[in-house]
């Protein structure tokens, strides 16, 4: 027998990579991968940039993860590194003179690229799951009450994952060794900017970024009502579009693979590209409500359902004092501040009853709920009168600075500001003298009051500078200390016959005892 | 013909043109500065002097306090230094080691050469005026950052030095908006401070020692 007469052997079928073998290559990348080397040096960047701060806010959860989501710290602290060791890993082949090696391996060139990269990203986005957990466990200690909001932690997964996508395809197209330090500067640069526009728009497409807080971040979200997903959902399907559309151009090369597969990958592209433009069309239609931005598209209206919650309650001087759980922790300082103001109050026409404290609520720019051009303050209404206080909207201590004593000095001046003047940003002089010595006599001496008190107020007092007015005039201050030298009966039988002038301000100074 | 005719150039052969002789270690210092790529990075810190420059003529600014108003020069010095310790990664390993005698002083004078024309670039960028602290705390900055980049390189590996200038960035923006003033954050000190130039000077120095006695880190994952 000769060769020639050998029966013919039909032709080995190649074998089409099944789902196995991309799992298998997807396991060897996840082991091989260069991510995982600088997770610890991101932890220490995340703890330091964006744990380390949170934890010395108030302890709520819309102010401690304000910080960290709503101004996108954590994207910020991941994103520049995420950006640069996805853009080495795409690089690889390219930079060892592998690409044409790799080409003709049995599985398509875009196959090999798609498991790195994946591998890659689940590292990052594990990564960012991991410590954003362990972030939400350590500041949950010391927080009384709720949640921590979700949606947000989304919109930080998926844009890592599409920074991710971005290093790995710029690796991937230039593959030298500076795409990788020239991807993480890029990352830089591109989270500086989001967050320069971020700061400045309070609406239009500027709130697509991840890193804008403005209008849907903070108040009372998730204390009184919920956290509006609204704008999140945008956020994800705009990262998430960019990030397909970055990995799909991977495919679209001539090497990726068949022509089919190109093709594919182009129309995959074209459709992240158009999920993107989609979300920022949304964000173009939001609108801010007192709960947030909502865009009518996505709008659930059992979002808009408020938080039910059972009020925790303490005394002041007699004056039952209720807050939101959340706000617990605040309760003895708010009762403290009370019952000082309280104690002069009692009796007098319209003095509350009761105080109870209300949400804060969004606006459509700074001041633009405001009653009276001061922002949210503080209320006296109904029958019986009950004194309404917005503390969301106060310096809570540890808030930038803020201190116990400014936190209940803010109390004090709007609790009296809202009985004398029943919600008007600025007093006539009768009435500004008349609250200097309710003040007094709540404990703020007249000559401290303008710097320690009016100052960080909504109404500041005027001056011809920049900064607020450090003195009473004169005529104001002499009122102020003359009527807060009477006897406190005095004091107490002249208000019960002249408040309501006073209130409608019929009261010059020199009618004042 | 013979064997032996081959030594003899044909009589109608022109002679070779007589090549200048290129001494030896410079040839070498070429070929190793070419194997890590400085050329293209020195070309690369021409560009970022070109953008300090831009941004300083067109007083690009970030809204904010004093981090804010450094944060684009000091992202460029950044910038700077994540170049200059990615060219050490090596692409030959221990063939390069074991042949290589002259490799820890190639190795210190391309990554101090580097760091010269950083500072070069720069400073030529920062001729538009306005850089804060001036071109002293220009010396610093670079000097300091690229001693991160050199020490992340030794220990992490070069493909991975980028990455300690970009942490050292965010502890310097954060160390900003928390009025830090320790030197060891030698960007927030006023450029005459000789701490902060101590320090920076101290971390440039350590590097550049790892850098030249045990060059970037190889690994297998690169």
């Amino acid at each position: 027998m000769t060769a020639t007469t050998l029966p013919v052997r039909s032709r080995p079928q190649a074998g089409q990579p099944g789902p196995l073998g991309l799992a298998r290559l997807l396991r060897v990348e996840l082991r091989r991968n260069t991510m995982p080397w600088l997770l610890p040096l991101i932890a220490a960047v995340f703890w330091f940039d964006s744990y380390r701060i949170a934890a010395t806010l108030p302890p709520l959860w819309n102010l401690r993860a304000f910080y960290i989501l709503g101004q996108g710290h954590a994207l910020i602290d991941f994103a520049p590194f995420v950006a640069g060791v996805a853009a080495w890993m795409g690089s690889r082949d390219g930079r060892r003179g592998l690409a044409d090696l790799v080409t003709t391996s049995a599985r398509s060139r875009f196959a090999a690229q798609f498991a790195t990269w994946a591998a890659t990203a689940i590292w990052a986005v594990g990564g960012y799951l991991v410590f954003m957990a362990a972030t939400f466990w350590a500041l949950s200690r010391s927080i009384a009450w709720g949640g921590p909001p979700y949606w947000p932690v989304a919109v930080g997964a998926v844009g890592v994952a599409a920074f991710s996508a971005a290093g790995f395809t710029a690796g991937a197209y230039f593959p030298t060794r500076f795409t990788a330090p020239v991807a993480a500067f890029g990352g830089v640069l591109a989270c500086g900017m989001s967050s320069q526009i971020g700061f400045a728009s309070y609406g239009g497409w500027g709130l697509i970024l991840p890193t804008n807080s403005n209008n849907n971040y903070g108040q009372d979200a998730g204390i009184f009502y919920q956290f509006l997903p609204d704008l999140p959902i945008a956020r994800v399907m705009f990262l998430a579009g960019i990030a397909v559309a970055l990995v799909a151009l991977l495919g679209v090369r001539a090497t990726a693979g068949s022509l089919r597969l190109r093709h594919t990958a182009a129309v995959t592209a074209a459709a992240g590209a158009a999920l993107a433009i989609t979300a920022i069309a949304l964000a173009l239609t939001a609108q801010v409500t007192a709960y947030g931005v909502v865009i009518p598209a996505l709008h659930d209206a059992a979002s808009d359902r408020p938080i039910p919650y059972t009020p925790v309650c303490g005394q002041a001087a007699g004056l039952p004092v209720c807050v939101q759980p959340a706000y617990q922790p605040y309760l003895a300082d708010v009762t403290a501040a009370l019952r000082p103001v309280g104690t002069q109050l009692t009796g007098l026409p319209g003095a509350p009853v009761r105080a109870a404290q209300v949400a804060n609520f969004f606006a459509a720019g700074p001041g633009a709920l405001s009653p009276a051009g001061v922002g949210q303050i503080a209320r006296i209404s109904g029958r019986p009168p009950v004194l309404y206080l917005p503390l969301g909207a106060f310096n809570l201590p540890a808030i930038f600075g803020s201190s116990p004593t400014g936190f209940a000095d803010q109390i004090k001046l709007e609790t009296v500001h809202a009985f004398v003047t029943t919600g008007k940003s600025y007093g006539d002089p009768a009435q500004m003298a008349v609250e200097a010595a309710l003040m007094r006599w709540a404990g703020i001496p007249v000559a401290a009051q303008p710097m320690q008190v009016l100052a960080p107020s909504p109404w500041a007092l005027p001056s011809n500078g920049p900064h607020p007015g450090s003195t009473y005039p004169a005529p104001i201050a002499a009122a102020a200390t003359r009527f807060a030298a009477l006897p406190a009966a005095t004091r107490h039988a002249w208000l019960a016959s002249h408040l309501t002038a006073l209130r409608a301000g019929q009261l010059t100074l020199a009618q004042l005892p | 013909m013979t064997a032996a005719d081959l030594h003899r150039p044909a009589p109608e052969a022109a002679p070779p043109p007589a090549a200048r002789p290129v001494p030896g270690w410079l040839r070498l210092a070429w070929l190793h500065l070419v194997s890590r790529r400085d050329p293209a990075a020195a070309a690369m810190l021409a560009g970022l002097g070109a953008v300090l420059w831009a941004s300083l003529h067109w007083h690009w600014n970030v809204a904010g306090g004093a981090a804010a108003h450094r944060a684009i020069p000091l992202s460029i010095e950044t910038g700077a230094a994540m170049v200059i310790a990615v060219t050490c990664y090596g692409p030959f390993g221990e063939p390069e080691r074991a042949t290589g005698r002259w490799l820890p002083y190639l190795r210190l004078g391309a990554a101090a050469a580097l760091t010269a024309v950083a500072f070069g670039a720069l400073a030529a960028g920062a001729a538009a005026g306005g850089l804060p602290g001036g071109v002293l705390a220009l010396l610093r900055n670079v000097a300091g950052l690229t001693g991160t980049g050199l020490l992340a390189a030794a220990a992490l590996g070069g493909a991975l030095g980028w990455a300690a200038p970009l942490a050292y960035l965010v502890l310097t923006e954060g160390a900003f908006a928390g009025s830090w003033t320790t030197p060891w954050v030698w960007p927030t000190r006023p450029p005459h401070d000789l701490g902060g130039a101590l320090c920076a000077g101290a971390v440039f120095a350590v590097g550049l020692l790892a850098i030249t006695v045990r060059g970037a880190r190889e690994s297998l994952r690169d």
